[in-house]
């Protein structure tokens, strides 16, 4: 409708309505019918005067136009245009003692308002669409037509086109966007330049920002291969599989509970969560992934018994991973408060489970035909109840995800929860006894025994091993919540409901894929009914003809990468969604897609890999501007808001918090005061656990996490197509003033000042710990650094040449909590140190201020007198052992799970100029799989071990600060005038500063600073935290 | 436009200045002018402009504010609006065999499980209207000629969290926006330095509560925001460090975030997010200001009984929200805690009435002298009522299908009961009014057509009253 149509309804409405007569009705009488006279009709007429009444009352139907045309026992129900001498008017107005409807008992007469709708509308002529003898819309949704629309009809793939400008054409897609381009005579934007490229493929494809080296080893990286290296290696990262499956999480309307008051935790939910992640990360073919979702039980049913050995079959394995993903169906809205109404309860269910699988799979919006025929696509009620009859003899079940074996060595300990549960009974028993008096000494003492017998009970049940993550499930049988069979005689059978109301059932339908859909295919199998049907549906949708699936997904990938899709509703790919920008192109990626064997990891590259990919978002072309301002037909690239989990993500990797740990149970960091809902939401008790990445913290259905409830975290009772992107005022609020971003603002700085012995560190290794283990990062520090400064990589054979000076360092091998190979050698050993002035010390320290071991060294040789100090730590144990070695000297020994080796020393010289050198190593040979913080270091076999070069951790360098923390915040460095700015701006500030305003906790390395300085580097920090660019990835 | 065969909500974004000038000019003229250029707020991404510039409405507006007094757990009706002779006269017997009792699910118990229970609280008839008034409303009751009392209301849900979801939302479903959000997105902010949509309780939230203040499918923006009555009203409201350095920090974020939009300068979004760190500085002093009362003076905090202990916390809250509305805030929802009266319901609600009632009271008093009320509607309602049939010893259950709400202000012609429930108070009988025609009617008073206020999620043109509010009651509650 155009706007002076609009404006005609809006004004001149109420006169149209006032013109009656027996014409043709207009589209105005015909809402006006639709909206006011049809609903009140099938709720208080219906039941007595129409096909669906049990007995019609008085001959008379009301369901059709013919039907009050004809009348009744009493003749004509209503005259079109004269209210006055209309019978069903005077009966509904309810003067007549005689003829009063509704009467009393079906809740009385209509409203005022309803009455004069009546009048009104047989005043206009009584416009009716119902023709005929149906009950429900007149004409079927299903006409030639809407058979033929374009997303309904298989993709068949088309020819790639000619251009002009074909130099551009790097990829088919190229072509494709080129072509339109041309066209319209729009000019492309220009390649965006390297640095902004890298950016954008680490935020698409990781989430995450790229570290200064990675964005140096790709700025200086000159090979053609340097794009298509930096993108295959992204896709290989694990990241991307919680970057992408976070994305794959708002279509499934993932969450952990089930909202309302209740908020029922699933505490399965997260199996389905890593389940995702992992098939993206496996680059699982996108039709397995789909067939698995829907229907991992029927197709590859199997169970976990044991078969001769302790150790699963991998088949079975594999089997179990496909149940696994049936938790799509398990993890949707769900009231808990009453059961009283359970077929209510069972239906909402279904229909959850139906307009899901349609919206996801299909991008349909299927659940419009749950109360009528679809009003634009062809879609009838029937079809869509015959899809909620798919799933009618399927139910969410809990399945033991360890052998009947495992389940009996619970029951074995089942003594120590009778245990615990006698202990608080006990304590119960005294309680109740002593209530309302001062206990005497003697019942506090007995008190605190029967607290400690409780304690002691529950400590002693044992862990679960199969539970991964921090929880501990007290002797919980590990399950996951899978879909699985009713049992045949409790199969509802599913009726075509009126309205989609529960109690206005009409005729019963059997499973059945929707019509036009199942003949576009061209598919003729019959479904078995409720059970296996989900297997057949399944089936159908990764069919290589079915229209949607594959258009539709490949239109999602379009979208996360572009921040539009082609269909620009991704989930709606029917009449009222929008048409596609570029319909060819959609259907030559949705062929190629199956073609490649529907893998996505091939679809991005094809996609990243194109020219259209790697355009400037900056290009501002005015007469693009004027021809498309929206940017539909692609002439530049799209700027990316970071999404919510992503803007978490990004804070805390700037801030050298981010605890890049995989999987397991959600997290719940610690919240504010006022952030902290009513309940449910129980704090991690690990602190590494409060800086995982955004994809693990719990998401709740009633309680959405503060940061990401201002930045657009969507809807998770449906699924969700896009993330909205709206910008207002208390997301400034939260990063002027919220607790985190204030933390990470202090953790930032303290990183760019260093810990003690510590540089730059990489994000990988977690938050800052003390001791030990936090003294991961030296390793990359001085690695770090001297690629920086432009040297080589320094290599195990010649280890001198980097110098360290006064200051604090370590390196170390930990093995990972999660590691459960053999036992890995490691090699160490002091290659040399020398000493270029006089005077000076090695310590070995065992964490920032306790000394292990001590060594003078020699002034004329310049080496140690006394051995060089290693130590190595045991899981468990809280001493460290001092591993003996003299320059020169090596040592072997073997790690194991939780076990650390690893040097932690400081120099301290009489001058402290950079008079002091050392070499020394640590290597693991071979290195095993997964240690990730060798990654990079791991060249020549597994060396780790390098030279360090530290600053001066006490010298006060606001110049390298600011160039660091650029470059760490926002992937360059500064200008110039930002960089003058800057230091301006920490001068001001250190002179400003009040000191005794602070809060927060200060960590260790801003301590080694003047408070004054230090706050004056946090607020820094905090600034560039907040810039624009910090949240928008060109 | 893209959807031909659609008529969606369609607004116009005008700035605050703009809206006053043009207002003083009469607002047929505003809006007949203003439809000729309006704009598809998706199609043109004028959302992400400023999803709160103030929007004007469909048809003159009664009223500019709302303020939404929900008595969480579910108020009797029988024992405050709605007098219920023939129960009195039953009680303690059962539900007569004459009485159709099918269909009548309840949460805890069946109808036919209890007896009837008349109401322990004596009815007055108060004012020229004669409205009758149970005890427990003897201020508010006060007011009577200000009320209209709907008796007839109902609706599909016995539950609590559903029954929230149809009270704000129009739907038991997850996900769906809360009338006030419906407001904002209809009408933006009528407040440069404060939210515009503001939620209190006196006793937190039940857990869920969040969707009864939630924008569901529409943008974040349009959410309430959650005022604390004391200390800091606001999450993140309070600098790390002193203003003045803060604003000075901001200084080299805004000169920094200038220089990166110079390069962008056709991205509205930077700009936007330029705007709004003025406006979250300015909102530092607003929103603490809004709720220092030190300054009312004596008798008006003696009206809202501020300063005595009962009547203090939700006393607090109404004169907070008469604060609020003379600061141009659109949408005020107040919660009291708990009317939820399983056990002994005739003392939770003794206890409950002490502390809300002479605060709304004092509301209205005080909205009227200062002639506020006249645009600003007051409704007062629970998630459902409750059982005429007694659950346990002494207590009702929860009852959806019929219940009692009230308005008044925003120029209804108040002292009288519109519709009616059954001779127990078991359903609603006469002039139903499901919440859909509540809402069709409370957004009729804001100058919105509830069937024009629409927007396109999974596939549909969305409305706060779905396919229902038919029975909008706004002619009739503005007529004499």
């Amino acid at each position: 409708m155009n706007r002076r149509e609009n404006l005609v309804l809006l004004w001149v409405g109420i006169a149209s309505l006032a013109c009656a007569g027996a014409a043709e009705p207009t589209r105005e009488n015909l809402d006006f019918f639709e909206n006011r006279i049809r609903p009140v009709l099938i709720e208080r007429c219906y039941e007595c005067h129409s096909a669906e009444a049990k007995s019609l009352k008085a001959a008379l139907r009301l369901d059709s136009r013919d039907g009050w045309m004809k009348g009744g026992d009493s003749g004509t129900a209503l005259v079109p245009g004269s209210p006055e001498q209309s019978l069903l008017i005077k009966a509904i107005r309810y003067t007549d003692e005689d003829l009063r409807m509704p009467p009393r008992k079906n809740g009385g007469k209509l409203t005022e308002q309803q009455i004069a709708d009546f009048e009104a509308w047989v005043k206009m002529g009584a416009p009716d669409p119902r023709r005929g003898d149906a009950a429900v819309l007149t004409s079927s949704p299903i006409t030639e037509e809407a058979k033929r629309f374009w997303s309904l009809v298989p993709p068949r793939r088309p020819a790639v086109p000619a251009v002009k400008a074909s130099k551009w054409v790097t990829t088919p897609i190229d072509a494709f966007v080129l072509a339109k381009l041309e066209e319209k005579g729009l000019s492309h934007a220009p390649r965006a330049d390297r640095r902004t490229l890298v950016r954008r493929a680490y935020f698409d494809l990781l989430g995450l920002p790229p570290t200064p080296e990675q964005v140096e080893a790709f700025v200086n990286d000159a090979s053609p291969e340097a794009w298509p290296k930096l993108i295959d290696s992204l896709l290989a990262s694990k990241h991307y599989g919680e970057r992408w499956g976070r994305h794959w999480l708002d279509v499934a309307r993932y969450a952990d509970s089930g909202g309302y008051e209740t908020d029922i935790y699933y505490r399965n939910a997260w199996r389905y969560r890593d389940y995702v992640v992992n098939s993206f990360n496996d680059d699982k073919p996108y039709d397995r992934f789909v067939q698995e979702q829907i229907a991992g039980d029927e197709l590859w049913p199997d169970n976990l018994d044991l078969d001769g050995s302790y150790q699963l079959p991998e088949a079975k394995k594999r089997h179990f991973e496909a149940r696994v993903a049936t938790g799509f169906y398990t993890l949707g809205p769900q009231v808990h408060e009453s059961n009283m109404d359970a077929p209510k309860l069972a239906y909402e269910r279904l229909t959850d489970w139906v307009d899901t699988t349609a919206s996801a799979f299909m991008g349909l919006t299927f659940g419009c035909a749950r109360c009528h025929d679809h009003k634009f696509d062809p879609f009838t009620q029937r079809d869509y109840f015959a899809l909620q009859a798919v799933f009618a003899g399927s139910r969410e079940v809990e399945a033991p995800i360890i052998p009947a074996m495992g389940i009996a060595d619970f029951k074995q300990h089942y003594p120590r929860v009778i245990a615990a549960s006698e202990a608080r009974k006990a304590y119960r028993l005294f309680e109740a006894h002593t209530r309302d008096r001062e206990l005497t000494p003697e019942e506090k003492q007995k008190k605190q025994r029967l607290l400690e017998g409780i304690a002691n009970a529950v400590l002693s049940m044992p862990e679960s091993t199969a539970h991964d993550g921090p929880f501990d499930g007290l002797m919980e049988i590990p399950t996951v919540s899978v879909l699985g069979h009713e049992r045949p005689e409790l199969v509802p059978v599913i009726h075509i409901l009126n309205r989609g109301e529960i109690k206005r059932a009409r005729d019963p339908v059997g499973a059945d894929l929707p019509a036009v859909l199942k003949e576009n295919s061209r598919w003729e199998g019959a479904l078995p009914g409720p059970f296996g049907s989900r297997k057949q549906l399944a089936l159908w949708l990764t069919k290589t003809n079915h229209p949607l699936t594959a258009r539709v997904m490949v239109n999602r990938v379009w979208h996360w990468h572009f921040e539009r899709g082609i269909v620009a509703t991704l989930n709606d790919f029917g009449k009222m969604g929008e048409l596609p920008s570029h319909p060819e192109l959609l259907d030559w990626l949705a062929v190629e897609f199956m073609t490649q064997g529907w893998s996505l990891k091939t679809l991005h590259r094809l996609i990243l890999r194109s020219s259209a990919y790697q355009m400037d978002s900056r290009f501002a072309h005015e007469a693009n501007l004027r021809a498309d301002p929206e940017n539909r037909l692609l002439w530049r690239a799209n700027r990316r808001r970071l999404e919510a989990e992503t803007i978490w993500d990004n804070l805390h990797a700037v801030a050298g918090t981010l605890n890049l740990a995989l999987g397991g149970r959600p997290v719940a960091p610690p919240l504010t005061g006022d952030e902290m809902p009513s309940g449910n939401w129980i704090v991690s008790a690990d602190p590494k656990d409060h800086t995982r990445r955004g994809l693990y913290i719990l998401t709740r259905r009633n309680f959405r996490f503060p940061l990401f409830d201002v930045f657009d975290l969507p809807v998770n009772s449906v699924s969700a197509a896009a993330r909205d992107v709206t910008t207002v005022a208390p997301q400034a609020l939260w990063f002027m003033n919220n607790k985190v971003a204030g933390q990470q603002a202090r953790e930032f700085a303290a990183r760019l000042v260093g810990k003690p012995g510590q540089g730059w560190n990489e994000p990988d290794f977690g938050p800052g710990q003390t001791g030990w283990e936090g003294k991961a990062s030296g390793v990359h520090a001085g690695w770090a650094k001297r690629v920086d400064n432009g040297h080589s990589t320094p290599s195990f054979d010649d280890p001198i040449g980097t110098v360290i000076t006064h200051g604090m360092s370590s390196v170390l091998w930990k093995a990972p909590p999660d590691y459960s190979g053999g036992p890995v050698k490691i090699t160490g050993g002091v290659w040399n140190i020398r000493q270029l002035g006089r005077g000076g010390s090695w310590k070995l320290w065992k964490n920032d201020r306790d000394l292990l071991t001590e060594a003078g060294i020699d002034d004329a040789s310049g080496t140690s007198s006394r051995p060089f100090g290693f130590a190595r730590g045991r899981a468990g144990a809280e001493a460290l052992e001092a591993i003996p070695c003299a320059p020169g000297d090596s040592f072997r020994l073997e790690i194991l799970q939780g076990d650390f080796v690893g040097v932690n020393f400081t120099i301290t010289s009489a001058t402290q100029t950079n008079d002091l050198a050392a070499a020394f190593s640590l290597a693991a040979n071979p290195t095993p799989a997964g240690w990730q913080y060798c990654e990079s270091l791991a060249h020549g076999g597994g060396v780790i071990g390098k030279a360090l070069r530290v600053e001066r951790t006490i010298a006060l360098d606001p110049v390298a600060w600011i160039d660091r923390a650029w470059r760490w915040a926002l992937g360059r460095a500064p200008t110039p005038t930002e960089k003058s700015e800057s230091l301006e701006m920490i001068d001001a500030f250190t002179k400003t500063a009040d000191v005794t305003k602070e809060t927060g906790s200060m960590p260790d390395a801003l301590k080694r600073l003047p408070k004054e300085q230090a706050a004056a580097l946090t607020k820094f920090c905090l600034s560039l935290l907040n810039l624009n660019e910090f949240s928008y990835i060109d | 436009m893209k959807n031909s065969n659609t008529c969606g909500r369609h607004a116009v974004a005008l700035n605050r200045r703009e809206f006053l000038q043009k207002s003083a000019h009469g607002f047929g003229a505003v809006a007949l002018g203003s439809l000729l250029m309006r704009e598809d707020l998706h199609a043109t991404g004028a959302l992400s402009r400023n999803p709160l510039s103030v929007r004007l409405p469909h048809f003159a507006s009664k009223a500019q504010h709302v303020i939404f007094l929900f008595m969480t757990g579910g108020p009797s009706h029988m024992d405050t609006f709605d007098p219920k002779p023939e129960l009195q006269k039953y009680d303690g017997k059962p539900l007569p065999d004459s009485f159709k009792s099918d269909g009548l699910m309840l949460q805890f118990m069946k109808a036919t499980d209890g007896r009837l229970m008349g109401s322990p609280f004596k009815f007055q008839r108060y004012g020229q209207s004669g409205l009758e008034v149970s005890d427990l409303f003897r201020h508010v009751a006060r007011h009577a000629d200000d009320l209209a009392v709907i008796r007839s209301c109902y609706h599909e849900s016995f539950i609590h969290g559903p029954a929230l979801g149809l009270l704000h939302c129009g739907t038991a479903k997850l996900g769906y926006p809360s009338t006030g959000a419906w407001v904002m997105y209809g009408l933006g902010s009528l407040s440069d330095n404060l939210p515009s949509y503001m939620v209190m309780s006196d006793g937190g939230f039940r857990a869920g509560a969040a969707v009864s203040f939630g924008s569901g499918f529409l943008p974040a923006a349009y959410q309430g925001t959650v005022i604390r009555t004391e200390g800091a009203p606001i999450q993140n409201l309070t600098p790390p460090f002193e203003k003045e350095e803060q604003r000075r920090v901001l200084d080299y974020v805004n000169r920094w975030n200038q220089r990166h939009h110079t390069e962008r300068p056709d991205d509205t979004r930077l700009e936007a997010r330029l705007a709004n760190y003025e406006l979250a500085f300015r909102m530092q002093t607003a929103a603490p200001d809004l709720i220092d009362i030190s300054k009312e003076p004596a008798a008006t905090r003696e009206l809202y009984g501020v300063d005595k202990g009962p009547t203090a916390k939700f006393g607090r809250m109404c004169l907070l929200a008469r604060r609020m509305v003379e600061r141009g805030v659109r949408y005020v929802q107040l919660y009291n805690n708990d009317w939820d009266g399983h056990g002994e319901c005739a003392k939770n609600h003794e206890s409950n009435a002490e502390r809300v009632d002479q605060p709304i009271a004092a509301l209205l008093t005080d909205l009227k002298q200062r002639g506020l009320l006249e645009n600003t509607l007051v409704v007062w309602t629970g998630e459902f009522g409750r059982t005429p049939v007694m659950q346990g010893s002494l207590g009702r259950d929860h009852n959806p299908y019929g219940f009692t709400t009230w308005l008044a202000g925003g120029g209804i012609r108040g002292g009288k009961a519109i519709g009616a429930t059954d001779e127990f108070g078991f359903r609603a009988v006469e002039d139903k009014v499901h919440v859909h025609d509540l809402h069709a009617t409370l957004l009729t008073f804001l100058g919105l057509d509830h069937e024009r206020l629409t927007y396109l999620f999974e596939g549909r043109q969305q409305r706060l009253t779905d396919v229902g509010g038919h029975n909008n009651l706004f002619e009739r509650l503005t007529r004499a």
